[in-house]
């Protein structure tokens, strides 16, 4: 019997990227564990991934490619070989081609493996190269990365591993112990090294719980606050004149900008109590030092994206930077010197390309966008919109179209799947080798291949080989090896990677990025911001030329941006559904409904597997405050109806003080098929865009609920 | 769900698993470690660092050990919180060696 460990990273779209060990014995992997040496993974991984073995050998993989046999939706497939499958999409690409040119079809994916060569770009050369309608994938951070653009710019920010020598921590929207729970460790220590933790969240999470003070907040006013925060500190003269003056711009306008936003105000719409506002301020602005984590729901509402650019503005009012541990934590992965040109290869593209972004999906498919030529071919990898993108009921009727030609490469037959005309099979994590970068830490990581893959499952890389073949493209570069580009994708001549080689990370299976260690690493002591000032902006210099997505989440496409006029301040957009803005619609929805991740679930990952849903409950979730269930007289467990003029699904009441009154919790993740009624929450969520980015407003959403 | 300190650990008490809990959920008596369900997060990082097999997670756990849910539930409420290893309990390697690990 032989016994072997294998050293390779979490796929998953997660902060921590965790280090796994896989433990294959006679080629079948019998186990994995947290790598005990990795100094963020520290020996644990979690719910979604302690049974990754599980996810690999489940009885409902597939293993064959498929040919739809039934009526679209049906599930009913048969087996055929690759051959027939790949011919099959060849020739009706071609057709669809000749008959209303490249536009007509539509690539669809995410982070479904984040994987730097099979992941976010792993499709965009093949779609660039033939002129395919570019997707602009805004699923997660957009509004985030676009306002963080626009104040510090592209900055790692805080080292998370600095959180240690931090004296003020405050989690903005992060539910760390469920969504982030590597980064927990560090947070504890500095609360045990006399540290305190805000938790500001809607929910007491479990993060909440362990926090010194948490602080609910109606969903989608958090810029009321942190505007609020800056007129406390600007008011009471809490700012670090020395650092504003060198190494920030726009003071003066900010501060005149802040002078309307009075804590009163910010209690009017955030619900929090004037003087809980006005300590807040006082505490985070005189405690050395301090430092802010965002988590992605921050931006998902009508103003998310001035949300974040007002707790951007923070740091910097207060010279939070000039100390280790102190200033802001968004996402570290603008350290990793990774290669996106070549990963995306813009310059295939043809010169005016059509951009449609992931959540019109729906409409996109129904022709409500109008959209001329239609979409014609679908073609889904690493995502399951059918579960997990807004307008539920329009993609339904969109993906039914008999017209249209649904490929879906995956692992199940997802809710996405069970509409395709094909299927194709793809192999798990420990099937396929891979580059990793983090969004929550600072390791480069490597992934071995564990074992042979199942079946006929091919990786991304190997599946665009195949197809970039049969759609006669000869240019030698879509035809690399997984080595190849794996050397490729990352600039080695970059700082950060000296003295580093391919090799030593493949060996040991993670290294630290050459930048200073934590404990000596304060990145914006002396300002230095990847701005175009080189300052933290108050005042945006590039907020002049409107709302824009980052160009890594449009396959390296700059052209048809949003381009709506920004205004250069940070300045507060209530949401546009709740019982301030919209009192005629609240008097019929009464309730904001946000859905969060699921402890158990990798959005939609693992809705299908026993062990998470044995921890989340087979069936979808909603949690309710106590005074709100017992005015409709609902009792916890009780089947429930949760409906808007969108649509509705059923749900089981959870009755909780944990969730502030007015406020509904349904965690996302769960697959229509697992729904008593085959909806998901996202039957319900809106297709408005959050000002920046073009983010989704899914925490910015009335409705009301029912006994079912 | 939860992850679940079972038998293995009764007269062994190594308590790995405290070092590597990043929530502080095990408790401690005199002869064994239960986990407080409430504060588990699922991470499941304690079921390997266990030289002797002792934690498993809930759903898995063999019908006639699943008493050890309310066990670990009860006597996390009335035990201490332990945050650092303690020593084996003795003859805990002997122990070890005759559960065959």
């Amino acid at each position: 019997m032989a016994r072997t460990t294998v050293v390779g990273a979490c796929p998953h779209d997660c902060p921590d990227t965790c280090s796994i060990l896989t433990t294959v014995e006679d080629g079948k992997a019998i186990a994995v564990r947290g790598n005990p040496d990795h100094p963020f993974t520290r020996g644990r991984l979690c719910v979604k991934v302690n049974n990754y073995e599980e996810r690999v050998y489940s009885d409902k993989r597939i293993l064959h490619p498929l040919k739809r046999v039934g009526p679209k939706g049906s599930g009913q497939f048969q087996r055929i070989s690759w051959d027939e499958a790949v011919e099959t999409i060849a020739s009706r690409w071609t057709s669809v081609i000749a008959e209303h040119g490249a536009q007509a079809i539509l690539p669809y994916s995410y982070l479904g493996t984040q994987g730097i060569i099979n992941g976010l770009n792993v499709g965009d050369p093949l779609f660039n190269k033939l002129g395919a309608t570019v997707l602009e994938r805004t699923f997660c951070d957009s509004a985030s990365c676009t306002a963080y653009m626009m104040t510090i710019g592209h900055t790692p920010g805080v080292d998370p591993e600095s959180f240690v020598h931090s004296k003020y921590i405050i989690l903005w929207a992060c539910n760390t112990l469920s969504t982030n729970s590597h980064h927990w460790p560090f947070i504890e220590q500095a609360k045990k090294a006399g540290a305190k933790l805000v938790v500001i969240d809607p929910v007491r999470t479990r993060t909440a719980r362990l926090a010194d003070w948490h602080i609910p907040i109606r969903p989608g006013t958090d810029a009321a606050l942190a505007l609020a925060m800056i007129h406390v500190i600007i008011r009471e003269n809490l700012v670090d004149r020395d650092y504003i003056d060198k190494y920030t711009v726009g003071y003066d306008e900010l501060a005149e900008r802040a002078s309307g936003y009075t804590p009163e105000f910010a209690s009017q719409e955030t619900g929090i109590p004037v003087d809980d506002i006005i300590k807040l301020a006082r505490e985070y602005a005189t405690t050395t030092p301090a430092v802010v984590r965002i988590g992605v729901a921050v931006e998902r509402h009508a103003g998310g994206g001035q949300t974040v650019r007002a707790i951007a503005c923070l740091p910097g009012l207060i010279g939070a930077w000039k100390h280790v541990g102190g200033g802001l934590l968004q996402l570290p992965i603008w350290a990793f010197p990774v290669r996106w040109d070549v990963l995306m290869r813009p310059e295939l593209q043809p010169e005016k390309m059509r951009v449609l972004n992931s959540w019109r999906l729906g409409p996109a498919l129904t022709g409500e966008l109008g959209f001329d030529p239609p979409i014609k071919a679908l073609f889904v990898y690493n995502a399951n919109p059918m579960a997990m993108v807004t307008e539920q009921g329009k993609l339904e009727t969109g993906l039914a179209r008999e017209d249209l030609f649904t490929v879906v490469s995956e692992h199940f037959l997802t809710d996405t799947a069970r509409y395709a005309d094909i299927v194709l099979p793809a192999t798990t994590q420990l099937e396929q080798k891979d580059i990793m970068f983090s969004w929550g830490h600072l390791y480069l990581s490597y992934n071995n291949k564990a074992i042979e893959p199942l079946g006929e499952t091919v990786s991304n890389t190997e599946l665009f080989r195949r197809l970039a073949r049969a759609m006669g493209i000869t240019d030698p570069t879509f035809f690399r090896s997984d080595d190849e580009i794996i050397e490729s994708s990352l600039d080695w001549s970059n700082p950060v990677l000296q003295g580093i080689t391919l090799g030593d990370v493949m060996a040991k299976g993670y290294v630290r990025l050459n930048m200073p260690a934590p404990a000596d690493w304060a990145p914006h002591r002396e300002g230095n911001f990847p701005t175009a000032s080189g300052k933290c902006e108050f005042k945006s210099t590039i907020a002049g030329g409107g709302n824009f997505v980052v160009p890594l989440f449009r396959q390296g496409y700059n052209g048809d941006q949003d381009a709506a006029p920004v205004d250069p301040l940070p300045h507060y957009i209530p949401p546009n559904e709740n019982a301030r803005t919209a009192p005629a619609l609240a008097t019929r929805y009464p309730l904001s409904l946000i859905s969060p991740k699921s402890h158990a679930f990798l959005n939609s990952n693992y809705g299908n597997l026993p062990a998470q849903t044995a921890q989340a409950g087979e069936e979808q979730a909603v949690l309710l405050n106590p005074g709100d269930a017992a005015q409709r007289g609902i009792v916890a467990g009780a089947p429930i109806r949760v409906f808007n003029d969108r649509g509705s699904f059923e749900a089981f009441a959870t009755v909780s003080p944990d969730i502030m009154p007015g406020v509904v919790v349904a965690p996302s993740g769960y697959w229509q098929r697992s729904n008593r009624k085959g909806a998901t929450v996202h039957v319900l969520t809106p297709p408005a865009f959050a000002d920046l980015g073009r983010a989704p407003t899914f925490s910015d959403i009335l409705v009301q609920v029912s006994g079912a | 769900m939860t992850y679940v300190v079972t038998d293995n650990c009764r007269g062994c008490r190594y308590t790995e698993c405290v070092t590597v809990c990043p929530v502080e959920c095990f408790h401690v008596d005199d002869t064994m470690t239960y986990i407080d369900p409430e504060n588990c997060i699922d991470c499941g990082g304690c079921a390997p660092a266990c030289p002797v097999g002792a934690i498993e997670p809930d759903y898995r756990l063999a019908a006639d050990k699943k008493f050890w849910i309310d066990v670990n539930r009860k006597r996390a409420t009335e035990t201490p919180v332990i945050s650092a290893r303690l020593p084996p309990l003795p003859g805990a390697d002997e122990r070890k060696v005759a559960l065959g690990r």
